[in-house]
């Protein structure tokens, strides 16, 4: 059987190139729009602060430097660290009178610490956010003789991210710095190395 | 009508008195706003942790002095060993370091992970501890073999090697392993088990130590109840002592002791992480005095401190003794190791 030959396409007439050209120029140039309007904004307002916990010397500035009462910084727990211990060093004070939840044996000047019991021997510390003011008490106890696990952050929910920051200014560690708002809080999660 | 301004009227002497007056205030202000920060970053902080009370230690319970020390040489060091030959080994960063005990480095053994224990042999084989897996090389450092990895939660962190077992403390898997000398796994000490009276290890930083007693047990620091245990090398438990306090007496922080030793006489050496300190206890766990407090170790007490920022889980101290009764210790911040030898009066 002869072979049939295929249709061949229409040709291109210079009028359909132009018009097809230009839509192509149009959808790649909003693109590229788009994406430096949304690069501008990030760039723009993309960065807050936040505290290094490598730095932090516990100076006590955070509570009482930012312009907000309580700060906006809190003590936070890395619960992977945490040793869940009877006698959490960053809960008691170096000497309890007893491993209880009495007032006069907590490290936390505002009790913003919760002491929960899991199993023998081993208890959970949750921070109570709306009590915490961020003195760093119990920071220093927790990384003096246990894993650190308690460190401080600034909340972005309560941060008003002032320009320039009155506890970046007087940070006696000099652990604040500007972190880009993708990736706003320092997550410890290792205790081991 | 507006009086009219001179130019010619301002002499150069009231020009030059006011410029200095303006200066000034401006310098003022300046100052002013510098000082500021400086001076809350200096304020006393109202919130310290205050330990102070517990950093200094009565001279009366010092029973050592320190003869000499001298440095290992590299970063992260973690444990101490003593061989029959009195070389000091040194699990360090990626290696395991002999030196004389005068601190001539003698041998060396390097790895690629992080070396965490270290033990000799009374014929001189060295057992290394990786994080997950023991290897054993001859006296002259030649590798013997390479142990299987118990488990992924393993995490080795001290080493006693007896005439037909090897102790391996698995801080991450909380229990000692017990192998005989061809690396088979022949049980398990120290885990919880109710029914045998147990109560388990408790161990929140990786600081798990096993000793041989010369009464025949075991000799573990269950750092997270603040005691000594005792295991027959069955594993069961036979007594336990210690307590936890910041004063000398007992076992401070969180988690502590941190390493185990023995004299000759088989009187214990106990060290702590947080305050820096290494005690002498009897053979029933009394106190007896202090080898070294923690104003022998300023670096060390000060990690974890506003002084300087880190980790305090890293900081630690081991020790070993001779037969002759000296204390070596290793101060995992310095990295240095001092002699301690025994005060004629104590």
């Amino acid at each position: 059987m002869p072979d049939v030959p295929s249709p061949t396409p229409p040709p291109v007439n210079r009028r359909q190139f132009l018009r097809d050209g230009t839509r192509l120029a149009a959808m790649t140039g909003l693109g590229a729009l788009i994406g430096l309007a949304a690069t501008r904004t990030s760039a723009a307002r993309g960065y807050v602060w936040q505290i290094n916990p490598a730095r932090c010397v516990y100076c006590g500035n955070c509570a009482t430097a930012c312009v907000l009462k309580p700060s906006a910084v809190k003590c936070v727990q890395s619960y992977p660290i945490c040793g869940y211990c009877d006698l959490c060093t960053g809960y008691f004070v170096p000497e309890p009178n007893g491993l209880n939840t009495g007032a006069e044996n907590q490290v936390c000047p505002t009790a913003a610490i919760e002491r929960k019991f899991i199993e023998d021997p081993y208890y959970e510390y949750n921070i109570d956010e709306d009590l915490c003011i961020g003195c760093a008490k119990c920071v220093e106890g927790c990384t003096r003789f246990g894993n650190g696990s308690f460190y401080l952050q600034v909340r972005h929910d309560r941060c008003l991210n002032c320009n320039e920051c009155s506890i970046a200014r007087v940070c006696a560690g000099d652990a604040f710095r500007r972190v880009p708002l993708t990736d706003p809080y320092v997550i410890k999660t290792t205790a081991h190395e | 009508m507006k009086p009219r301004i001179s130019l010619s009227a301002l002499s150069r002497r009231s020009f030059l008195r006011t410029g200095a007056g303006a200066a000034a205030l401006v310098g003022l202000a300046g100052s002013t706003v510098r000082a500021a920060p400086a001076a809350a970053a200096a304020r006393p902080n109202p919130w310290a942790y205050d330990l102070r009370g517990f950093e200094r230690t009565d001279p009366k319970l010092i029973q050592y002095r320190e003869l000499r020390r001298f440095s290992c040489g590299r970063g992260e060091a973690r444990r101490l060993a003593l061989g029959p030959d009195n070389r000091l080994w040194v699990a360090v960063g990626n290696y395991a370091c002999a030196f004389s005990e005068t601190g001539n480095p003698v041998a060396e053994i390097p790895f690629s992970n992080p070396v965490r224990c270290v033990a000799i042999s009374a014929e001189g084989e060295v057992v290394v501890g990786l994080r997950d897996h023991l290897e054993v090389f001859d006296a002259d450092g030649r590798r013997q073999a390479v142990w299987e990895s118990p488990g992924k939660k393993t995490w080795f962190t001290g080493l006693a090697v007896a005439k037909d077992a090897v102790f391996a403390a698995d801080s991450g898997q909380r229990v000692v392993l017990r192998y005989d000398r061809t690396g088979r796994l022949r049980g398990r000490i120290g885990g919880k088990d109710p029914d045998r009276g147990i109560p388990g290890l408790v161990l929140p930083s990786p600081y798990l130590d096993v000793e041989l007693h010369p009464d025949g047990l075991l000799r573990l620091n269950n750092a997270g109840r603040h005691k000594v245990e005792a295991y027959t090398f069955t594993g069961d438990l036979a007594v336990s002592w210690g307590k936890p306090t910041m004063g000398i007496e007992g076992f401070c922080g969180c988690c502590n002791p941190v390493g185990l030793t023995l004299l000759p006489d088989g009187r214990f050496i106990t060290c702590e992480k947080g305050l820096p300190r290494v005690k002498v206890y009897s053979l029933h766990g009394e106190f007896e005095g202090v080898v070294a407090g923690v104003e022998s170790f300023p670096q060390n007490a000060r990690v974890g401190t506003g002084d300087a920022p880190g980790e305090g889980v890293r900081a630690s101290l081991d020790a070993v003794a001779d037969r002759a009764g000296r204390i070596f210790i290793l101060d995992t911040i310095t990295g240095e190791i001092r002699l301690m030898v025994r005060n004629e009066s104590a």
